[in-house]
């Protein structure tokens, strides 16, 4: 995976040399190793700021909503997925995008490699499938298999499913995992241990809506949250507005959320939110056997209507 | 919401149509009972003296 | 006050619901008081916020009916 910037790169200054798109987003280095930041190369001269390895975490797609201009855009298996609900969801057309494809094998958590390295890190390598970091005179390695993002351990849909070009040979899928174990565990739960459960985990949440400006799929123009007539959810840290605002966040990402993880990463204090998406990910994978982002053709399950939906809790 | 621990029977859904008078009449004696069984609600209710 | 009674959130499609319980009125049948209606254009106007909105405020059920 570590070898993909050579192709990366080739196609992007070719993209732009050629004038096909206006600019390429990729990655470049951040200012802390083991950070990455969104880049938008808009020069042939400037493709040698593309880098990639597995701190590439950050969802592209996020940057795509209603452009106008012809864009070049890097691509992992969920970043390709929220293009395809972009797609479905008419915020960029498909003629627009030259998508470069990068089958990944998961990105690492620089979180849990700070936590377990307990040192500042100064210097950051990784090979295919090991990540060393230095820092305060001291040096460890990792197996990258055992850092590996929580949702990206969980993937199931590595490569890339709609894309122009390749940086790389597509990767075998992972295909005996258990992505649910925690959602069942919670289900499993009596309503005052679930209550207690969830007012315990959003105990810390400030509400800095960071999850939200994270998301690849929240771009409606006024958020419910910033609404003021009514006021749905309250200002203040009222427990139940917390909760009011995860719920609902989770609802409105329902049958699109492609679990990429960027709400989780993007929350400073460590909330897994992702508890509630993944939740309306599996209902709508046993109700309606729907997983986002597949297919550009096909209507999402909340938008259609067919006789033989089921019929949740009815009279 | 059941998710969220939330009684399962403090929110209903249900069809009837206009000519359905007695099923409306139904479901309310229903959903009146079962909200009713599980007496007040305490969860996501906002105090009122605290927010004023 | 004597025995205690739920508050009952109703949100009623116009031409569905609405229209049973203004048939159920007119024929002067008898149901229990505790329903707050709200009539909405099309349950399609329903939105999870309403529900959330009105447990927030205090209601102890809400019924959703199109």
């Amino acid at each position: 995976m570590i070898g993909y910037i050579d192709k990366i790169r080739e196609v992007a200054l070719k993209l732009l040399n050629e004038e096909k798109v206006d600019m390429v987003i990729g990655y470049r280095q951040g200012s802390l190793p083991m950070m990455t930041e969104p880049c938008f190369v808009k020069r042939p001269e400037d493709v040698e700021t593309l880098i990639w390895d597995s701190n590439c975490r950050i969802n592209l797609a996020a940057y795509l909503m209603d452009r106008k201009e012809k864009i070049g855009i890097i691509a992992k298996g969920c970043d390709s997925r929220n293009i395809i609900n972009h797609l479905v969801e008419n915020k960029i057309k498909r003629e627009q995008l030259v998508i470069i494809g990068a089958p990944c094998k998961g990105m690492i958590d620089n979180k849990a490699i700070a936590l377990q390295f307990g040192q500042d890190i100064d210097e950051y390598q990784e090979t295919e499938d090991q990540i060393t970091v230095k820092g305060g005179g001291t040096e460890k390695t990792f197996q990258k298999v055992d850092v590996l993002q929580e949702n990206c351990a969980i993937c199931n849909h590595r490569n890339p499913v709609v894309y122009d070009e390749l940086a790389g040979d597509l990767v075998e899928e992972q295909t005996d995992i258990d992505r649910y174990e925690d959602i069942r565990k919670i289900e499993a739960m009596d309503i005052d241990e679930k209550w207690n459960f969830f007012e315990d985990m959003l105990s810390t949440c400030i509400r800095c809506y960071a999850c939200r400006n994270a998301c690849p799929l929240c771009y409606c123009p006024t958020c419910f949250v910033d609404e003021s007539k009514p006021q749905w959810v309250g200002k203040s840290n009222d427990p139940n507005d917390t909760r009011t605002f995860h719920f609902l966040r989770a609802f409105h990402c329902a049958g699109r959320c492609t679990d990429c993880g960027a709400c989780e990463r993007a929350c400073p204090m460590d909330i897994p939110v992702r508890l509630f998406t993944k939740k309306l990910g599996k209902d709508c994978l046993d109700l309606y056997g729907w997983e986002a982002g597949l297919d550009p053709e096909q209507r999402p399950p909340l938008d259609t209507f067919k006789p033989d939906d089921p019929n949740v809790g009815m009279k | 919401m059941e998710y969220m621990g939330i009684d399962r029977d403090r929110l209903h859904f249900s069809w009837v149509s206009s000519a359905e008078a007695s099923k409306f009449i139904t479901v309310v004696k229903e959903v009146t009972a079962s909200v009713k069984a599980l007496g007040p609600a305490t969860k996501f209710v906002k105090d009122r003296r605290q927010v004023s | 006050m004597s025995e205690w009674e739920p508050k009952i959130l109703a949100f009623l499609c116009n031409w569905c619901s609405y229209g049973a319980a203004d048939l159920a009125g007119v024929s002067r049948m008898q149901y229990p008081p505790n329903l707050r209606v709200i009539r909405i254009p099309c349950s399609g106007r329903m939105s999870p916020k309403f529900v959330l909105s009105a447990f927030m405020n205090g209601a102890d059920g809400v019924w959703v009916s199109g």
